[in-house]
């Protein structure tokens, strides 16, 4: 029976037949996070790959949870090409099927790369381009000695000032939940130990925010002093001219992948995959660690020591990274959310 | 000759008014009733593990057991109550003032109400950002007048939601009521104090009374509102207060649950119904008489 | 004799009026004020006067490539509600139609039913019809929520407008065309105008409709602003603000020039 949703499709793909060839071979749309991420990211990406392959990039400023959301929704008829996550999502949308598998020998730069960053292309999570730690900010004019440990921030002498980000709403703002559940002793199975180390801290006064603007504002009057997020955000709050420091605690850090990944059902599959082996190249990983302090993925990255003191740099210093396995995260999140959501409600 | 043009006029006429409302009421079927009408059908429908579809009652179970939907239910309703009542205090007297000044000045406010309430929210809110952000302007100037110690913060407080959804409903409680005093012109206040009422006596013994039915359709309009807005509660209240219309929103594109959001929609509408029914109501009858 | 207005009601009334300008302004001003900024970041007062923010703008796709959306989807969305609101109001206020009273409300009810619903409903049911959102979409959401205000105004000026020389015409012989051209038409004429410029402005403002309806293609000013306000703000979303409040200004001027300001109460 040809039932509306199947001709709907059909026509679509009679269309597709008809309108592609001319539209799909120079045209590729993909999202990015907007603001100065998004100009870097043309900067180092997309324009230098619009010039070498003479294609027009559409750039749609979307966060991760917004571009599941619309992956989600297209699923019959996906609009990106190449979508960009910061941490997590990829696994939900490839479990979903929203994004396709890619093959090691599809990407020219696959040889360069660490193997963490590469591991599930098979399974359709496109290649970590960068990394970004998740520790400690401070203010360092407030915050003395250095703090060392995830459990600073349980000083009493902080209990004002110690800023939190929406684990619900925020990659970052998760993995620093996950961090702190772990010292105090939680795993991925049992988050309770993480919830009530971070109840303790509402108790003494902590405020969350939920979105990253927020943070620069509560750093700058002086509000916060102490915040678990991520290393990048304190260079974007340095060049801000605030002294906020970052550290990597004791107990490790943990790190956000972000990926750069290959959306199902789409029909310009090559240049899609151009783009992503374009976007894993090691002067790209370098431009993201000199622009913005990212981690390099790519092992062929050569920074200049003033930047490699800022980032995790070199084989040896990502073993101190702590990964969470994406797939139980995929899974177990939506709990987690609604934990977390019952928590910081007043 | 005359007789058979009548006649036409009259058959025409008959298919005129149809012809007319034809692609308004297309538009209204499908472009507003279905899409609202999609929603009813997705908060009864339940999604088996096998993925068959069957209907069922689940998703509002879920909100009604659940402590977390009752308190930002409370919440909603809470704020939504004294929003639109500071709306008023501030409203009624601003209306009033409006329809006894004369026309310049009257003009004057009315482009001071009307122009914020034709700003897009999401600057209005962005105003309120600003304001009531710690060290904002607000705080600052309380502390100056030394009502409030150092680092007072209404960024994420329900004062400050308050303090920014009045701002953007009180055109509506203003206009509203506005409306009626026109209507009931100054006469009867006039007479009231000719037998030696005073003035604030014939205010509140005559005007207010007469002018109840704007008053309450004022109300009922900014408590709908007020209940339903999200942009400004989500931005200025922050993760910690959450609210009804922002729950919603959140299970559209956070949680990906449209089954859930649609059956929190259907309460928000319920709700909405109670109090746009009256509204409707006391508007009609206001319509009416103003055509009499 | 009446006596006058008592002195103290004289002070409260110079009080409110000054207060609620204040309250009513503020934000809006404070918007103004930090577009002028020279500061890098957003703050207020601002710091040093400076124009580059609205030299940024002007070399920012992105707000560009918004704000042509935007004027587009605007323009498409007043000429539809006009189009459509206008034979509505017609009928509605011309003709005694049985239920016309009931129709009349319905046809005002996506002013108070909320937006958010009707937003979520609207992109479920694109979604589900395999397209997802789209501009058309966004057009038809924005349609809905306009066309209201056109029925209004058109219905407001037919109101105080003579039906008898609609009549008149009609028995001096002029045909439909005419009727509408020559009568009907040039009474709507001011109501059309005025809600063709509501429309514009509820079009151009709105975010909620455009939050559920984006798509990858259509990204609307007021949603550019909503998302920078989300990650980044910097007073480039002041300064395009400003721009938006100068243009909703000018909207009010001309409403009030056509229509006038004091019939929406």
């Amino acid at each position: 029976m040809l039932t509306r949703r199947n001709f709907t499709a059909a026509l679509a793909a009679g269309a597709a037949l008809i309108a592609t060839p001319v539209l799909a071979q120079d045209t590729l749309i993909i999202n990015s996070f907007g603001g100065s991420y998004e100009k870097t990211h043309r900067d180092l990406v997309i324009t230098p790959f619009e010039k070498e392959y003479g294609v027009t990039v559409k750039v749609v400023t979307a966060y991760s949870a917004d571009t599941l959301a619309q992956l989600r929704a297209q699923k019959e008829n996906p609009q990106f090409d190449v979508v960009h996550f910061s941490g997590g999502l990829e696994t939900v949308a490839a479990s979903e099927g929203l994004l396709a598998p890619i093959k090691p020998e599809e990407l020219s730069n696959y040889g360069q790369m660490y193997p963490f960053a590469v591991a599930d292309i098979g399974k359709g999570v496109g290649p970590m381009y960068k990394v970004a730690a998740i520790g400690l900010l401070y203010n360092t004019e407030q915050v003395s000695p250095a703090p060392t440990s995830w459990m600073d921030l349980t000083n009493p002498a902080y209990a004002k000032n110690v800023l939190l980000t929406d684990a619900a709403a925020n990659t970052y703002g998760m993995l620093g939940m996950l961090m702190m559940n772990k010292v105090s002793g939680g795993t991925l199975d049992d988050v309770q130990p993480g919830l009530d180390f971070v109840g303790k801290l509402l108790d003494g006064g902590a405020t969350v925010v939920s979105k990253s603007p927020e943070i620069q504002q509560n750093f700058a009057q002086g509000s916060a002093w102490i915040a678990p997020y991520a290393q990048d955000y304190a260079f974007t709050l340095t060049k801000a001219g605030l002294p906020v420091k970052f550290v990597q605690p004791k107990e490790g850090a943990a790190f956000a992948p972000i990926t750069v990944n290959l959306v199902a059902g789409r029909d310009n599959r090559d240049l899609a995959l151009k783009f992503i082996d374009f976007s894993i190249r090691a002067e790209a990983s370098k431009g993201w660690a000199e622009a913005l302090r990212y981690s390099p993925t790519n092992k062929e990255a050569k920074l200049p020591d003033d930047v490699a003191s800022q980032v995790v740099y070199g084989e040896e210093a990502a073993k101190n990274l702590v990964g969470f396995d994406p797939i139980k995260i995929g899974d177990e999140r939506a709990k987690w959310n609604e934990a977390w959501k019952r928590l910081v409600a007043r | 000759m005359t007789g058979s043009r009548q006649i036409s006029a009259a058959i025409r006429s008959r298919r005129e008014p149809l012809l007319l409302l034809g692609p308004g009421v297309a538009v209204l079927a499908l472009a507003f009733f279905l899409p609202v009408f999609q929603m009813l059908v997705l908060s009864v429908q339940v999604t088996g593990t096998d993925g068959q579809i069957s209907f069922g009652w689940e998703h509002f179970a879920k909100f009604f057991v659940d402590d977390y939907y009752l308190g930002v239910s409370i919440r909603t309703f809470r704020l939504a109550g004294l929003i639109t009542l500071i709306c008023f205090l501030i409203g009624f007297p601003l209306a009033y003032v409006m329809s006894r000044v004369g026309p310049r000045l009257r003009m004057l406010l009315i482009l001071l109400v009307v122009l914020p309430l034709m700003t897009s929210v999401v600057i209005r809110t962005f105003g309120w950002l600003v304001i009531l952000g710690n060290g904002g302007l607000l705080s600052d100037l309380l502390e100056v007048i030394g009502l409030t110690d150092r680092a007072t913060k209404l960024m994420h407080t329900e004062s400050g939601i308050v303090i920014a959804m009045v701002q953007v409903l009180v055109p509506f409680m203003t206009l509203t009521i506005l409306g009626v005093l026109q209507r009931i012109g100054s006469e009867l206040e006039q007479a009231a104090r000719t037998m030696g009422a005073g003035f604030w006596q014939a205010i509140i013994g005559i005007t207010l009374p007469l002018s109840l039915p704007g008053i309450v359709s004022g109300c009922l309009i900014v408590f709908a509102l007020s209940i339903s807005s999200f942009i400004t509660p989500t931005l200025v209240g922050g993760v910690r207060l959450p609210v009804l219309a922002g729950s919603i929103y959140s299970s559209v594109t956070g949680s990906f649950d449209w089954n859930f959001a649609a059956a929190q929609s259907v309460l928000l509408l319920l709700a909405t119904l109670v109090v746009i029914v009256p509204y409707a109501m006391l508007m009609r009858r206001r319509d009416t008489k103003a055509v009499r | 004799m009446v006596r006058g207005v008592p002195p103290t009601a004289r002070i409260l009334t110079a009080f409110l009026i000054t207060a609620t300008a204040i309250f009513m302004l503020v934000p809006l001003a404070v918007v103004m004020l930090s577009s002028i900024s020279a500061s890098e970041f957003l703050v207020f007062p601002p710091r040093g006067f400076s124009l580059r923010w609205y030299g940024e703008i002007m070399a920012s796709d992105a707000y560009l490539k918004a704000g042509w959306t935007s004027i587009k989807l605007a323009l498409v969305v007043t000429v539809l509600a006009i189009g459509i609101g206008t034979p509505t109001a017609i009928a509605l206020y011309r003709f005694r139609l049985p239920g016309g009273e009931a129709l009349g409300a319905l046809f005002l009810s996506p002013l108070v039913l909320p937006t958010l619903i009707f937003g979520i409903g609207l992109l479920v049911l694109f979604s589900s019809w395999g397209s997802g959102p789209s501009f058309t979409g966004l057009v038809i959401g924005h349609l809905v929520i306009s066309l209201p205000y056109v029925i209004r105004t058109v219905g407001a000026v037919l109101a105080d407008a003579d039906p008898a020389l609609e009549e008149a015409a009609r028995t001096m012989g002029a045909n439909v065309w005419q009727r509408y051209r020559y009568v009907v038409l040039p009474q709507c004429a001011a109501g059309m105008a005025a809600g063709g410029f509501f429309a514009f402005n509820i079009s151009f403002d709105d975010a909620v409709v455009a939050l559920f309806m984006r798509a990858p293609d259509v990204e609307t000013l007021p949603l550019r602003i909503y998302s920078q306000l989300e990650f980044s703000p910097d007073p480039s979303v002041a300064a395009v603000s400003t721009i938006m409040i100068l243009l909703t200004i000018f909207l009010v001027f001309l409403i009030d020039r056509l229509f006038g300001l004091k019939r929406i109460a």
